[in-house]
């Protein structure tokens, strides 16, 4: 995308927590000026990280959205219905409303924005923290391509960023938002494994951690399929296939498809629950 | 080719023989008169069968070892003992002796043999029923004094009737349990997804034909391309669909760790009974009767009252004293 017009966006956020955080960070190591950047929230609790990058701080929402050209909605989701009426009238057809809450849907969205207002809703994970997220937007009736082009362009250092029909952004709570408890729950069930073994449990901890990262790194840079590097990792007769028997003992494999299917159904649900909220 | 030269011989003449020769003879990579098959039992039907394609049927095991230069030891491997024993005076220098025998050792062979020749050529082989439609999956070890000549030989013959290659004698007990094991687990798949295919509607002869197609052709697939089966079946699994709905079924039965136990668990019994082939104690009562009868026939052979630590009597297989049988006086 256009640097020189990445530089003079002015990019808001209302909500001060680790999503805005860490969208936040992902943007400024692109070409936006913390200058042009501004958070809005009730409390100065959370304030004070986005101020160590520059960034302005307010508790008015309206502020920001006078101020900005892409606002990112990034408070808590049953929040959403009172701040989008507070900051409507402000809403003109240059913003681009970006919503993070889930289980917002974009017919919600559009309802309580002015009529023909540009909306994505986005998904983030939690390792947009350190500009390692998975990242899934939708575009809602009024985005164009260039809007999702432009968000894709501000999103790009924060991690993966995808865009894909709204029906995804449940799968992608599921896989990638719920998935990365999943997978600390596998590392803290690695780490004990090696402590029922004998090693101590903090040096089990930083190892499992560091093992998870690694893979990960490598499953993501060699393009291979997971399966190719599974087997890659096996001798015969050795420690792996020996372990990796018990785990599909285990069903490990069917409990973590249905993991995904239980959260994608719930955020489901609560997407439901939401919509219906909102109708007043 | 030498195999237009040479002469097959079978010791037995059951599943393992018929498989081989009408495989052989499909590939027309030997004559059938140029095979002679040894059998005590005459009226078993894959000794008819044999005799339909035109391979020589004798009841003397000398006599399909003088005919014969690559001579298939394909009987039981508590058999094996018995036969060497009884064929060890007759084997020349040219023969190449392939034992089929699960469990049963090249070592073991040779420590037999070697009571009558000074450098016994024998090779072990790990082969599977479809060979019968040349699509078989074989490996060999090549023994002590067995050339590498040997074993291109064996290979010619055995890549006739599909897969083979060499490995080491250590990793056959994983054949067995795999490919040798195999389509023992392939027909049970088989037979439960046409059960699936007449639950769902369709009738049972196209549903086996249909489930047995699509494994063929899977395999097929895999043996063609480059790719990963993991890969494979994603590209099978269209998002949502019903190809991945069902492979979470198959998931949360445990069908990979089943079919992993099922590998181990046969590779593990073949050394079980090759273990228990090594004690060198199997009791008659392990060996069918009519087996055992008919052995207990040849000349030479009896059941010793041997007693042994643990006060039972057993068949020797292999003892230190060469013969393997206590003989009649």
């Amino acid at each position: 995308m256009d640097p020189e017009m990445d530089s003079q966006l002015k990019i808001g956020f209302i909500g001060a927590g680790n999503m805005a955080f860490g969208i936040a960070k992902g943007i400024l190591s692109g070409n936006v000026l913390p200058a042009n950047v501004k958070v809005s929230a009730p409390s100065s609790r959370n304030l004070g990280r986005f101020q160590e990058l520059g960034i302005a701080v307010t508790h008015s929402n309206i502020e920001v959205v006078c101020g900005s050209d892409v606002v990112f909605v990034a408070v808590k989701p049953h929040l959403v219905p009172l701040v989008l009426n507070e900051i409507t009238q402000h809403v003109t057809d240059r913003h681009m409303i970006v919503s993070v809450a889930a289980g917002v849907t974009l017919a919600t969205l559009e309802e309580l924005l002015p009529e023909n207002s540009v909306a994505i809703r986005l998904m983030p994970n939690l390792p947009c923290l350190v500009q390692e997220g998975a990242l899934l937007f939708a575009r809602g009736s009024h985005a164009k391509q260039e809007d999702g082009a432009l968000l894709r362009s501000l999103l790009h250092r924060c991690g993966l960023v995808e865009e894909g029909p709204e029906a995804w952004i449940d799968i992608h709570t599921g896989l990638s938002g719920s998935g990365v408890a999943f997978v600390y729950l596998f590392a803290e069930a690695l780490a004990e494994g090696a402590v029922k073994m004998g090693m101590p449990s903090a040096l089990a901890h930083s190892i499992a951690s560091q093992t998870v990262l690694g893979a990960g790194r490598l499953l993501r840079d060699s393009g291979k399929h997971p399966a190719q590097l599974r087997s890659e990792v096996c001798t015969p007769g050795g420690t792996t296939i020996y372990g990796l028997h018990t785990l599909e003992q285990g069903g490990v494999r069917a409990s973590t498809m249905s993991a995904v299917e239980s959260a994608t159904e719930r955020a489901r649900e609560l997407g439901r629950k939401s919509t219906a909220g909102s109708r007043k | 080719s030498v195999c237009h030269i040479m002469s097959v011989g079978f010791i037995g003449a059951g599943q393992l023989a018929h498989a081989l020769v009408k495989g052989f003879t499909a590939a027309g990579v030997i004559a059938t008169h140029r095979i002679t098959a040894s059998s005590p039992d005459t009226d078993l039907p894959t000794v008819s069968g044999l005799r339909k394609m035109g391979v020589n049927l004798t009841t003397s095991n000398k006599e399909a070892v003088n005919k014969s230069d690559v001579l298939f030891l394909a009987v039981k491997p508590h058999i094996i003992p018995f036969v060497l024993d009884e064929i060890g005076p007759d084997i020349e220098d040219r023969h190449l002796i392939v034992s089929c025998a699960a469990g049963v050792t090249i070592s073991s062979i040779e420590k037999k043999l070697l009571q009558y020749r000074s450098a016994p050529k024998v090779m072990r082989c790990m082969t599977n029923t479809p060979v019968v439609v040349r699509e078989g999956a074989t490996v060999y070890a090549t023994g002590t004094h067995a050339e590498v000549e040997d074993g291109k030989l064996l290979e010619q013959l055995m890549a006739s009737v599909g897969f083979c290659t060499e490995v080491e004698e250590d990793l056959i007990d994983a054949v067995t349990g795999l490919s040798g094991s195999g389509p023992a687990y392939a027909f049970t798949a088989l037979d439960a997804l046409a059960d699936g295919g007449v639950k769902m509607g369709l009738p049972r002869r196209l549903a086996v034909r249909l489930g047995a197609q699509a494994l063929l052709g899977a395999a097929k697939m895999l043996l063609e391309s480059e790719q990963h089966p993991g890969q494979l079946k994603d590209n099978v699994c269209s998002p949502g669909g019903a190809t991945i709905h069902a492979l979470h079924f198959l998931e949360s039965g445990g069908f990979r760790s089943l079919l992993i136990n099922a590998v181990e668990a046969s590779c593990i019994r073949t050394r079980e009974l090759q273990y228990l082939a090594d004690q060198e104690r199997i009791s008659p009562a392990a060996i069918k009767k009519t087996t055992l009868d008919k052995v207990l026939q040849q000349p030479g052979v009896t059941v010793g009252g041997v007693a042994n630590g643990n006060g039972k009597s057993g068949l020797s297989l292999f003892n230190n004293h060469g013969s393997g049988l206590k003989k009649k006086n």
